[in-house]
């Protein structure tokens, strides 16, 4: 193999595909990255066999096609400091040469047969959407989405697509995003799949320009998004999400609308004392007012008071403030809506357009 | 066993005749059959032995063993002696100097009152008491040979009194056989005598084994002194001191941290009164008040010294006295945990670094320069070889011996480090995503993240539960969990126990749980396992939970089993949050299941590791 390329291209798609690649793995072959030189383009290929991604170079000089398996970590940064413009890539004998102007660096390679097979993109059913909407999406609801236990399949995000519509769904068991927005297509059909979160992530990274028109697709076993510069993919988490429909009330008793600067800050405020033995801050409402209580045994107890927009019955509410304040993070209007039914029932906050938010409270001996 | 022994011991001329099946037992098989109620093996021949020079006033008590006491056990000691008229009786059953009358039971104190121990012995061993009153002008000698007493004569000797008990059971091969290898009589042998020691502050004590010195203590030395000589340094200086008085009653003493807890119960002594005994109520008030902080299966170092109207406690219900029972227990019991939990608040629970760097040491890691360091007197236990085998499990002991800190030193390491003024701000090392590093006032710690957050999360539960009611975080969709039908019917039966700790569950048709809510405090749950803990420990509690005790063991676990921290990067925000919730809390030092949450370093350790004492 002889490749000739930019070394800016080459250092950006050595840092893409290092970001999957494991420092550790039991089968060592997948600590490298995987080197594919076909007639018109250098592919770039890393992956930890949950998720992988083939980044593509297409402006090179490829004297001779071939492939090699190099260790990714000294690979990036030695093309990191590099100092020309130009870099070629060269096979010697068992070696890899990656050389630049006066400046010559000689890898070992590994036999790349011990490689996994990574898939490629398939065009066909693919679903066309804007990047920049694909990443709003998946900020919108992974935070929401189980990290440490919890059951396997609510450790990714539910991705579903119907007719002209996106839409993501994260849930740790105690609250709930959802997202949706709009598809380039205009008929996508139902297609649905669990997404990990890693995963997802490595997907919002990889599409740097918001503007592009990016396809998914679908797959058997994984999601494959396609960009200009890269394809990636990772493997669909099997499992049942849960039934969450159920959750989301379709209609509310009581109803309360605040500035969502103002309750972020004054949750923060009450959290402030109760955050060493409890979880609970009680938002009591009344018409016009809100009051945020929290108390814990070991510290003391804090009370705010703001004005709010409120509808109902005037009664308490229980919720870990952490739940709410990553919400309000990401919520999109200057005010945030609340429905509830009882104080034992879930709480649903719109928090933009097409976006829901829904938190478990809590009881106390209730 | 004692029928078996009667008939190879009885003279065949008057046990059994043709015509009368039925004949009374001549005195001396009576003697020897009741011996074996009393005297079981060497180690009760020295208990007796002991407590009996104990009542007569010896302040100076010498015990020479010999083959782990079975060849031979002599009790020495400078108490009031035995005339001649107390001799002649002292080995007939039933003859004592302590107790006339049955009123008198009510009122025990001395340790020994039934007058039995003396001709038990007398009758399965060669047995002499040598013996001179203070007044007397010589000294008298008296002998039993498998119960053949012999007459009263004078002998020479020193004032106070010498029981002398050769070849224990040699004459009884039933008996014989059930002893054990020298070395296990004597470990028995040298349990008893240690806790006669720890009991009795004010009298000397010098233990032979073969001619070899085994144990030796003085008189003036304090209880924590002869901790330090009979179990070293380093648990000693780690003892905290207990002090509680209900009424008349009074519990003094010593306990050790968690960390000290050990497979045996050779460190675990309770005192009544001034007596040693090993009573089920006093054993597991020790376990439920380390319970949490230690792990599970260890038995925790204690040396408590329980003290009450004798009235309130009949010692009477076994022949070997170690059982014992208490009028009131529940409410004793609760005194008794209660006060030994304060004190255990106070030790210091992080794992020292010394014992890490002797850890390491041991594995060979690198080698301390002895000669450098000025060794502290080893202590009798280290002259002597046979001891070291003997003695129940000494080997923690062994390993650092050579790395004793001087007094000095070790004055840094014995306060509590939370104490100290301590802003507890960083700059952190984080290590692995799992431990922290962190300077204190002297030296330096490691925290365990995830061990000291399940610690803050189990007492925040406790707190909760004082506090009138557990949060409870409902749950988005009910988790199911798939279940037995029995196992379904004992959750269903504690249902409303399990929701005043937070867990809602539901039946969901006949083999299905649905938990409908968790806990707030626990950040992530898994709802099966969750479910699989509370079968657990409903089935092993049985019937009707005592609820506080099963609302902890419920908390305990599941504290445990939020497996929150483990492996999350920690901002320093993060981690001071962390280090001071762990100080709100209080006894945040070891994690629910007894795990260390943090390793201390001394300035003292890290001169030791760098071979500058
Ligand atoms: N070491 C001793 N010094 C003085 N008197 C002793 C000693 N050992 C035993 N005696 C006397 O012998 C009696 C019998 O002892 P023992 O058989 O152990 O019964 P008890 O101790 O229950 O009275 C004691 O009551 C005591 O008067
Ligand atoms: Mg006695």
């Amino acid at each position: 193999m002889k490749v000739l390329c930019e070394r800016e291209k080459l250092r950006e798609g050595l840092t893409v595909a290092t970001s999957v690649i494991p420092m550790k793995s039991t089968r060592p072959a997948v600590e490298n990255v995987y080197l594919v030189a076909t007639d018109d383009a250098l592919e770039l290929v890393g992956t930890d066999l949950d998720v992988a991604v083939r980044f593509r170079i297409e402006d090179v000089k490829v004297e001779e096609p071939g492939t090699a398996l190099i260790p990714a970590r000294v690979a990036a940064d030695f093309v990191r400091d590099l100092a020309g413009d130009t870099v070629t890539l060269r096979t010697k004998g068992d070696n890899l040469l990656i050389e630049s102007g006066d400046d010559c660096c000689e890898l070992t390679t590994i036999d790349p047969d011990e490689y996994p097979v990574v898939a490629r993109f398939e065009e066909s059913d693919s679903v066309r959407v804007m990047a920049a909407t694909l990443t709003r999406l998946v900020s919108r609801t992974s935070f929401a989405a189980a990290r440490e236990a919890g059951r396997y399949a609510m450790h990714g995000i539910l991705t579903q697509t119907e007719g002209d519509e996106l839409k993501m769904i994260a849930t740790d068991g105690r609250r709930l995003a959802m997202a949706s927005a709009a598809l380039e297509d205009a008929d996508a059909g139902s297609k649905s799949a669990i997404v990990p979160t890693k995963g997802m992530q490595l997907f919002c990274r990889v599409m740097d320009d918001p503007t592009e028109l990016v396809a998914v697709h679908f797959g058997e076993s994984q999601f494959c998004l396609k960009t200009t510069k890269a394809e990636v993919f990772a493997r669909l988490i099997d499992g049942e999400f849960p039934r969450y429909s159920a959750v989301i009330p379709p209609s509310t008793e009581n109803r309360l609308e605040a500035d969502a600067t103002t309750l972020t800050q004054k949750l923060k405020l009450v959290a402030n004392v109760t955050s060493s033995d409890t979880r609970a801050v009680r938002l009591s409402m009344e018409k016009g007012a809100l009051t945020i209580f929290g108390r814990s045994a070991s510290t003391g107890e804090a009370t705010a008071h703001m004005p709010v927009d409120f509808d109902g019955k005037p009664g308490t509410i229980a919720f870990n403030p952490d739940y709410l304040i990553d919400g309000l993070k990401n919520c999109e209007s200057d005010t945030v809506r609340l429905e509830f039914n009882e104080k034992t029932s879930p709480g649903k906050f719109t928090l933009g357009e097409n976006y829901v938010y829904i938190v478990m409270p809590i009881t106390i001996d209730a | 066993m004692t029928d078996l022994d009667a008939h190879q011991d009885s003279p065949p001329d008057r046990v059994v005749t043709c015509t009368a099946r039925i004949a009374e037992l001549p005195e001396r098989v009576r003697n020897q059959i009741a011996a074996g109620e009393v005297v079981e093996r060497p180690a009760s021949v020295v208990k007796e032995l002991v407590e009996n020079a104990l009542d007569a006033g010896g302040r100076e008590i010498r015990v020479d063993l010999e083959e782990g006491g079975v060849k031979l056990v002599r009790v020495v000691d400078d108490g009031i002696g035995m005339g001649p008229e107390d001799l002649v009786l002292a080995f007939c059953p039933h003859a004592t100097s302590k107790l006339r009358d049955v009123d008198d039971l009510e009122h025990i104190a001395s340790l020994g009152f039934r007058g039995e121990a003396l001709a038990s012995i007398g009758a399965v061993s060669h047995a002499t008491i040598l013996s001179r009153p203070a007044d007397a002008p010589t000294g008298y000698r008296i002998e039993d040979e498998w119960g053949d007493v012999s007459s009263v004569v004078d002998a020479g000797g020193p004032r106070g009194t010498s029981i002398e008990v050769r070849d224990l059971f040699l004459r009884l091969p039933a008996r014989r056989r059930f002893l054990k290898r020298t070395s296990t009589e004597l470990g028995r042998c040298l349990d008893i005598l240690q806790r006669l020691i720890i009991a009795h502050e004010g009298i000397g004590f010098v233990v032979t084994h073969d001619k070899k010195r085994v144990l030796d203590v003085e008189a003036g030395m304090d209880r924590r002194e002869r901790v330090r000589r009979l179990f070293g340094a380093d648990l000693a200086d780690a003892l905290e001191p207990v002090h509680g008085e209900d009424g008349t009653t009074l519990l003094t003493g010593l306990v050790a941290p968690p960390r000290f807890g050990r497979g045996d119960t050779t460190r675990q002594m309770w005192f009544l009164n001034g007596r040693p005994l090993r009573d089920k109520v006093l054993i597991g008030v020790l376990k439920q008040a380390y319970r949490g902080l230690s792990v599970e299966q260890r038995q925790p170092v204690a040396f408590l010294s329980l003290s009450m109207d004798p009235a309130l406690v009949d010692v009477n219900v076994s022949p070997t006295k170690s059982d014992v029972r208490f009028r009131d227990d529940r409410r004793l019991f609760g005194f008794l945990v209660a006060t030994i939990r304060r004190a255990l608040a106070a030790t210091d629970m992080a794992t020292p670094g010394d014992r890490m760097l002797s850890t390491i040491a041991r594995r060979g890691a690198w080698a301390p320069a002895p000669q450098q360091a000025p060794l502290p007197d080893p202590g009798p236990q280290r002259d002597d070889g046979s001891m070291r085998g003997a003695r129940p499990a000494s080997n923690v002991d062994d390993g650092f011996r050579v790395y004793e800190v001087p007094a000095s030193g070790e004055s840094a390491r014995a306060d509590d480090p939370w104490s100290k003024p301590d802003d507890l701000a960083g700059p952190y090392v984080k290590v692995a995503k799992t431990y922290i590093l962190r300077a204190v006032p002297d030296g330096f710690e490691i925290v365990d993240q995830h061990a000291l957050h399940e610690r803050i999360t189990f007492e925040g539960l406790k707190q909760q539960l004082a506090a009138g009611g557990v949060e409870v975080q409902r749950l988005l969709v009910p988790e199911l969990v798939e279940v037995s039908r029995s196992e379904g019917k004992l959750l269903e039966t504690h249902a409303a126990a399990l929701e005043g700790i937070g867990v809602f569950l539901e039946p969901f048709g006949d083999t299905t749980i649905a938990v409908q809510g968790v806990p707030a405090l626990l950040r992530s749950t898994d709802s099966d396992a969750l479910v699989r803990d509370l079968i657990a420990m409903l089935g092993r509690i049985g019937a009707p939970p005592p609820a506080t005790e099963l609302l902890e063991e419920v908390l305990h676990s599941m504290a445990c089993r939020s497996s929150v921290m483990a492996g999350d990067t920690l901002s320093d925000e993060d981690v001071h949050a962390l280090l001071r919730r762990a100080v709100e809390v209080g006894g945040a030092q070891t994690c629910p299941h007894g795990r260390p949450t943090r390793v201390h370093f001394g300035l003292a350790d890290l001169e030791k590791a760098f071979h500058r004492r």
